[in-house]
């Protein structure tokens, strides 16, 4: 009895550790072949935001305005040929937007703002990760997108990915309007299909981004974004997103207060 | 003259668009107003999106009024050297804010120091 538990256990063991260990030379060798982008990614036209949530772009008075927002949320499709019922959504987010509560960044916006990103990289999956417990999974095992009878729309979408030398290429699916988690993103359909390209350039991490979407654009958006390792951040430290205390008053947003004997 | 337009034009921005560099726009702010708050801390509020400090203050007629002073995202203000504990409920503090425009006691953190002037966290 007690030799047929110890066999179970080991079998048990082997099964659970012995594809990672058979051959270890191998799995060297897979790694070795992939980018290494280790530490903590902000959005490029954000890096330097003070205490203040604000980036440098904007605390500066003496900038050119038009010129210095725009890389800020390029990813929102502000310039994108947006069809007559990309324009309606446009309308109705914007009229319903006021004092609305997000929920986080969602998809695309995660790759587009101050929020640091990490990637983890292994050969079959590469993981994004930001500071909300926003993760992306870009599978490069070589898998296929599921079918579209699959198609299972979420906030985060469903990515595939494979490696062009030392660019990651990925295509993303199933993504639900994003503007619906997050009021500032773009209102795209579940029919969007978005198209990245990301590789290191020197200290930056740059991205090809282009979306097509029969339902809202007339053409596909085209737009670029870099991210910097900004200074101080240490680790990925998660945390809640649970106190959005935007108001809105008069067509401006303002603080919801907490008053004495709150 | 050109100023005015930069300021007009981050308004507008700011207004069209939401969420134009962070979760909410910045346009609630008068960047163009500097004030100084003085009073108590009731609470830290260390939370996404934005952390909030909770100030008592005594207005002139001595009435107690609270105060909720915006700062970033916990993520940014920790890489820029505050930590949860910076600020303790009952810490006597002066936080130099840019005000709402709406009048209400608000506003966003420009630096916050001590009631012996020494400065607290940092301002970057």
């Amino acid at each position: 009895m007690i030799r047929a538990s110890h066999f179970a256990a080991i079998a048990a063991l082997a099964l659970l550790t012995g594809p990672a260990l058979a051959q270890p030379a191998d799995r060297v060798a897979q790694f070795a072949q992939l980018p290494h982008w280790p530490g903590y990614w902000v959005s490029e036209d954000q890096a330097g935001t003070t205490i203040t949530g604000m980036a440098p772009a904007v605390t500066s008075s003496n900038a050119s305005t038009s010129a210095n927002f725009s890389g800020i949320m390029v990813l929102r499709g502000d310039g994108a040929a947006w069809n007559e019922e990309g324009q309606r959504r446009r309308t109705e987010l914007r009229a319903a937007a006021g004092g609305r509560k997000a929920l986080g960044w969602g998809y695309p916006m995660m790759m587009n703002c101050a929020t640091p990103l990490a990637f983890t990289i292994t050969p079959e999956v590469t993981v994004i990760t930001n500071a909300y417990n926003e993760t992306r999974y870009i599978y490069t095992d070589g898998r296929a997108m599921p079918a579209k009878d699959d198609m299972w729309p979420t906030t985060w979408g469903t990515s595939v990915g494979h490696w062009e030398g030392n660019t990651l290429v990925i295509e993303t699916r199933m993504v639900k309007n994003p503007s619906e988690f997050f009021h500032g993103s773009p209102p795209y359909s579940e029919e969007a299909v978005y198209a990245e390209r990301i590789r290191l350039d020197g200290d930056r991490l740059t991205m090809e981004m282009t979306v097509t979407d029969p339902i809202t654009l007339s053409a596909p958006f085209t737009a670029s974004v870099s991210w910097v390792r900004d200074q101080g951040f240490d680790r990925m430290v998660q945390v809640d997103w649970d106190n959005d205390r935007t108001g809105s008053e008069d067509g401006l947003n303002t603080i919801e207060l907490e008053t004495v004997g709150d | 003259m050109t100023k005015l337009l930069a300021f007009a034009g981050l308004l507008g921005l700011a207004i069209a668009a939401p969420s134009a560099q962070a979760h909410h726009s910045f346009a609630m702010f008068d960047r163009t107003r500097e004030v100084t708050v003085n009073g108590t801390v009731r609470e830290f509020q260390w939370s996404n999106p934005h952390a909030y400090i909770q100030l008592t203050s005594r207005n002139a007629s001595g009435e107690a009024v609270e105060w909720s002073l915006e700062m970033g995202s916990p993520m940014y203000l920790y890489a820029r050297g505050w930590r949860p504990r910076t600020l303790r409920p009952g810490t006597q503090v002066r936080i130099r804010i840019n005000p709402l425009r709406n009048g209400s006691p608000g506003g966003v953190v420009l630096d916050v120091t001590g009631a012996d002037g020494t400065a607290i966290g940092t301002n970057q």
